[in-house]
Protein backbone atom coordinates (compact mmCIF):
# COMPACT_ATOMS: atom_id res chain seq x y z
CA UNK A 1 0.00 0.00 0.00
CA UNK A 2 0.86 3.34 -0.67
CA UNK A 3 1.91 6.24 1.82
CA UNK A 4 2.17 9.33 1.77
CA UNK A 5 4.38 11.20 4.44
CA UNK A 6 5.02 15.58 5.24
CA UNK A 7 7.43 16.37 7.73
CA UNK A 8 6.65 20.06 8.83
CA UNK A 9 8.49 23.06 10.58
CA UNK A 10 11.59 21.92 11.96
CA UNK A 11 11.17 18.27 11.37
CA UNK A 12 11.15 19.50 7.49
CA UNK A 13 14.84 21.05 7.52
CA UNK A 14 15.64 18.08 9.74
CA UNK A 15 14.69 15.44 7.19
CA UNK A 16 15.65 18.21 4.11
CA UNK A 17 12.31 17.15 2.70
CA UNK A 18 9.02 18.34 2.72
CA UNK A 19 8.02 14.64 2.45
CA UNK A 20 7.31 12.13 0.09
CA UNK A 21 5.53 8.67 -0.78
CA UNK A 22 6.19 5.34 0.81
CA UNK A 23 5.25 1.81 -0.73
CA UNK A 24 4.82 -0.09 2.47
CA UNK A 25 3.92 -4.13 3.00
CA UNK A 26 0.25 -4.48 3.73
CA UNK A 27 -1.18 -5.17 6.94
CA UNK A 28 1.55 -3.81 9.81
CA UNK A 29 1.40 -0.78 8.55
CA UNK A 30 1.13 1.96 11.66
CA UNK A 31 3.28 5.26 12.33
CA UNK A 32 5.79 3.14 13.80
CA UNK A 33 6.46 1.48 11.66
CA UNK A 34 6.89 4.01 9.27
CA UNK A 35 9.60 5.79 10.99
CA UNK A 36 11.20 2.22 11.65
CA UNK A 37 11.61 2.17 7.68
CA UNK A 38 12.70 5.34 7.31
CA UNK A 39 15.26 4.98 9.65
CA UNK A 40 16.25 2.27 7.33
CA UNK A 41 18.35 4.49 4.72
CA UNK A 42 18.09 7.93 6.69
CA UNK A 43 19.74 8.66 9.86
CA UNK A 44 17.91 11.86 10.33
CA UNK A 45 14.27 9.95 10.97
CA UNK A 46 15.64 9.76 13.83
CA UNK A 47 14.23 12.49 14.99
CA UNK A 48 10.87 11.20 14.16
CA UNK A 49 10.87 8.40 16.85
CA UNK A 50 10.92 11.48 19.57
CA UNK A 51 8.03 11.13 21.70
CA UNK A 52 7.37 14.93 21.43
CA UNK A 53 6.73 14.32 17.99
CA UNK A 54 2.83 14.82 17.48
CA UNK A 55 1.07 13.20 14.21
CA UNK A 56 -1.63 14.69 11.86
CA UNK A 57 -3.46 11.55 9.65
CA UNK A 58 -5.62 12.84 7.09
CA UNK A 59 -5.99 16.62 8.76
CA UNK A 60 -7.02 15.27 12.10
CA UNK A 61 -4.55 14.88 15.16
CA UNK A 62 -4.25 11.42 16.00
CA UNK A 63 -2.20 9.97 19.67
CA UNK A 64 0.38 7.57 18.44
CA UNK A 65 1.18 4.88 16.92
CA UNK A 66 -1.48 5.50 14.00
CA UNK A 67 -2.72 2.61 12.00
CA UNK A 68 -2.13 3.35 8.28
CA UNK A 69 -4.34 2.45 5.28
CA UNK A 70 -3.85 2.58 1.78
CA UNK A 71 -3.94 6.58 0.48
CA UNK A 72 -3.45 7.36 3.94
CA UNK A 73 -1.49 11.23 4.63
CA UNK A 74 0.56 11.47 7.92
CA UNK A 75 2.30 14.54 8.94
CA UNK A 76 5.11 14.61 11.36
CA UNK A 77 5.05 17.57 13.64
CA UNK A 78 7.22 18.76 16.08
CA UNK A 79 5.58 20.09 19.42
CA UNK A 80 3.23 23.06 18.66
CA UNK A 81 4.44 26.51 19.59
CA UNK A 82 1.18 29.00 18.91
CA UNK A 83 -0.33 31.80 21.40
CA UNK B 1 -8.81 34.74 6.94
CA UNK B 2 -10.14 31.29 7.43
CA UNK B 3 -13.42 32.04 9.94
CA UNK B 4 -15.42 30.18 11.90
CA UNK B 5 -18.13 32.12 13.26
CA UNK B 6 -21.65 30.46 14.69
CA UNK B 7 -22.74 33.50 16.25
CA UNK B 8 -20.96 32.16 20.09
CA UNK B 9 -17.76 31.29 18.52
CA UNK B 10 -15.41 33.53 16.34
CA UNK B 11 -12.07 31.81 15.81
CA UNK B 12 -9.55 32.80 13.05
CA UNK B 13 -6.50 32.94 11.04
CA UNK B 14 -5.19 35.93 9.37
CA UNK B 15 -2.25 36.48 7.19
CA UNK B 16 -2.74 40.11 7.33
CA UNK B 17 -2.32 42.13 10.70
CA UNK B 18 -4.81 41.65 13.87
CA UNK B 19 -6.84 44.39 14.83
CA UNK B 20 -7.43 43.52 18.72
CA UNK B 21 -8.72 46.79 19.14
CA UNK B 22 -11.57 46.43 16.98
CA UNK B 23 -12.28 42.89 17.68
CA UNK B 24 -12.85 43.86 21.22
CA UNK B 25 -14.75 46.70 20.41
CA UNK B 26 -17.10 44.24 18.48
CA UNK B 27 -17.76 42.73 22.08
CA UNK B 28 -18.40 45.42 24.33
CA UNK B 29 -21.90 45.82 24.26
CA UNK B 30 -22.87 42.90 22.22
CA UNK B 31 -24.12 40.81 24.35
CA UNK B 32 -26.78 42.32 26.70
CA UNK B 33 -26.43 38.81 29.08
CA UNK B 34 -22.58 39.58 29.48
CA UNK B 35 -21.63 41.01 32.63
CA UNK B 36 -17.59 40.97 31.83
CA UNK B 37 -15.71 40.34 28.83
CA UNK B 38 -12.24 39.61 29.34
CA UNK B 39 -9.39 39.19 27.05
CA UNK B 40 -5.35 38.18 25.87
CA UNK B 41 -3.17 40.04 23.51
CA UNK B 42 -0.06 38.08 22.31
CA UNK B 43 2.36 40.04 20.79
CA UNK B 44 6.02 39.56 19.24
CA UNK B 45 8.57 40.24 22.28
CA UNK B 46 11.60 42.26 21.56
CA UNK B 47 14.38 39.71 22.37
CA UNK B 48 18.39 40.20 21.22
CA UNK B 49 18.73 39.98 18.06
CA UNK B 50 15.12 39.13 16.59
CA UNK B 51 14.01 40.89 13.64
CA UNK B 52 11.08 39.20 12.66
CA UNK B 53 8.66 36.08 14.22
CA UNK B 54 7.18 33.95 11.52
CA UNK B 55 4.27 31.65 12.01
CA UNK B 56 3.67 28.54 10.00
CA UNK B 57 0.54 26.12 10.62
CA UNK B 58 -1.13 23.47 8.84
CA UNK B 59 -4.10 24.36 7.23
CA UNK B 60 -7.11 22.70 7.67
CA UNK B 61 -6.08 21.42 11.42
CA UNK B 62 -5.62 24.64 12.51
CA UNK B 63 -9.10 25.83 12.05
CA UNK B 64 -10.66 22.56 13.71
CA UNK B 65 -8.82 23.21 16.57
CA UNK B 66 -8.97 26.53 17.18
CA UNK B 67 -12.91 25.92 16.85
CA UNK B 68 -13.11 23.19 19.27
CA UNK B 69 -10.97 25.15 21.78
CA UNK B 70 -13.39 27.72 21.65
CA UNK B 71 -16.62 25.57 21.46
CA UNK B 72 -15.39 23.88 24.64
CA UNK B 73 -14.74 26.71 26.62
CA UNK B 74 -18.11 28.32 25.38
CA UNK B 75 -19.77 25.43 27.02
CA UNK B 76 -17.42 25.07 29.88
CA UNK B 77 -18.22 28.72 31.10
CA UNK B 78 -21.52 29.15 29.51
CA UNK B 79 -19.89 31.96 27.56
CA UNK B 80 -22.11 34.87 25.34
CA UNK B 81 -19.14 34.99 22.78
CA UNK B 82 -15.59 33.06 22.43
CA UNK B 83 -13.15 34.57 20.14
CA UNK B 84 -9.80 33.42 19.44
CA UNK B 85 -7.98 35.23 16.27
CA UNK B 86 -4.29 34.11 15.30
CA UNK B 87 -1.89 35.70 12.60
CA UNK B 88 0.03 33.49 10.83
CA UNK B 89 3.43 34.86 8.17
CA UNK B 90 5.68 36.92 9.10
CA UNK B 91 5.58 39.73 12.03
CA UNK B 92 8.31 42.26 13.33
CA UNK B 93 8.28 43.21 17.29
CA UNK B 94 5.40 44.43 19.23
CA UNK B 95 3.03 43.36 16.48
CA UNK B 96 -0.36 40.91 17.89
CA UNK B 97 0.45 37.18 17.21
CA UNK B 98 -2.99 36.06 18.33
CA UNK B 99 -5.97 37.89 20.21
CA UNK B 100 -8.44 35.64 22.76
CA UNK B 101 -11.40 36.94 24.47
CA UNK B 102 -14.60 35.72 26.31
CA UNK B 103 -18.05 37.57 27.19
CA UNK B 104 -19.71 35.70 30.06
CA UNK B 105 -22.47 37.15 32.28
CA UNK B 106 -19.55 37.26 35.01
CA UNK B 107 -16.57 38.30 35.51
CA UNK B 108 -14.83 34.78 36.74
CA UNK B 109 -16.24 32.80 33.98
CA UNK B 110 -15.03 35.36 31.43
CA UNK B 111 -11.39 35.56 32.96
CA UNK B 112 -11.20 32.01 33.40
CA UNK B 113 -12.40 31.07 29.69
CA UNK B 114 -9.45 33.36 28.23
CA UNK B 115 -7.18 31.49 30.55
CA UNK B 116 -8.13 28.01 29.43
CA UNK B 117 -8.21 29.04 25.80
CA UNK B 118 -4.95 30.62 25.37
CA UNK B 119 -3.58 27.68 27.36
CA UNK B 120 -4.99 25.01 25.04
CA UNK B 121 -4.25 26.95 21.54
CA UNK B 122 -0.49 27.17 23.00
CA UNK B 123 -0.24 23.11 23.09
CA UNK B 124 -3.23 21.80 20.69
CA UNK B 125 -3.65 24.09 17.72
CA UNK B 126 -0.61 23.33 15.03
CA UNK B 127 1.19 26.21 15.06
CA UNK B 128 5.40 26.67 15.12
CA UNK B 129 7.48 29.86 15.39
CA UNK B 130 10.79 30.49 13.86
CA UNK B 131 12.70 33.12 14.64
CA UNK B 132 14.58 35.29 12.64
CA UNK B 133 17.69 36.95 13.52
CA UNK B 134 20.39 39.30 12.27
CA UNK B 135 22.29 35.87 12.14
CA UNK B 136 20.33 33.44 10.41
CA UNK B 137 16.76 32.25 12.01
CA UNK B 138 15.61 28.72 14.39
CA UNK B 139 12.77 27.18 15.19
CA UNK B 140 11.08 27.64 18.77
CA UNK B 141 11.06 24.77 21.15
CA UNK B 142 7.98 24.24 23.41
CA UNK B 143 8.13 24.63 26.90
CA UNK B 144 7.19 22.52 29.52
CA UNK B 145 5.28 25.18 31.20
CA UNK B 146 3.00 25.57 28.25
CA UNK B 147 2.31 21.96 28.87
CA UNK B 148 1.95 22.46 32.21
CA UNK B 149 -0.38 25.13 31.67
CA UNK B 150 -2.63 22.85 29.39
CA UNK B 151 -2.64 20.25 31.81
CA UNK B 152 -3.71 22.61 34.68
CA UNK B 153 -6.96 22.89 32.76
CA UNK B 154 -7.35 19.82 31.78
CA UNK B 155 -6.93 18.46 34.98
CA UNK B 156 -9.23 20.38 36.41
CA UNK B 157 -12.35 19.82 33.99
CA UNK B 158 -11.41 16.02 34.15
CA UNK B 159 -12.25 16.03 38.09
CA UNK B 160 -15.01 18.51 37.85
CA UNK B 161 -16.54 15.42 35.14
CA UNK B 162 -15.56 12.68 37.21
Amino acid sequence: MQITVKYVAALRDRMGRPGETLDLPEGAADSEAVIARLRETDTAAEALAHPSVRLILNDTIVPRPAVLADGDVLAFCPPFTGG
Amino acid sequence: MACIDTGIIDTGILDTALDPAAALARLAGADLSAGGVASFLGQVRQEDGLTALELEHYPGVTEQALARIAQTAAQRWQLDRAVIHHRVGRMIPGEPIVFVAAAAPHRRAALDAVGYMIDLLKTEAPFWKRVHTDSGSHWVDAADTDRRAADFWLDQMASEDA
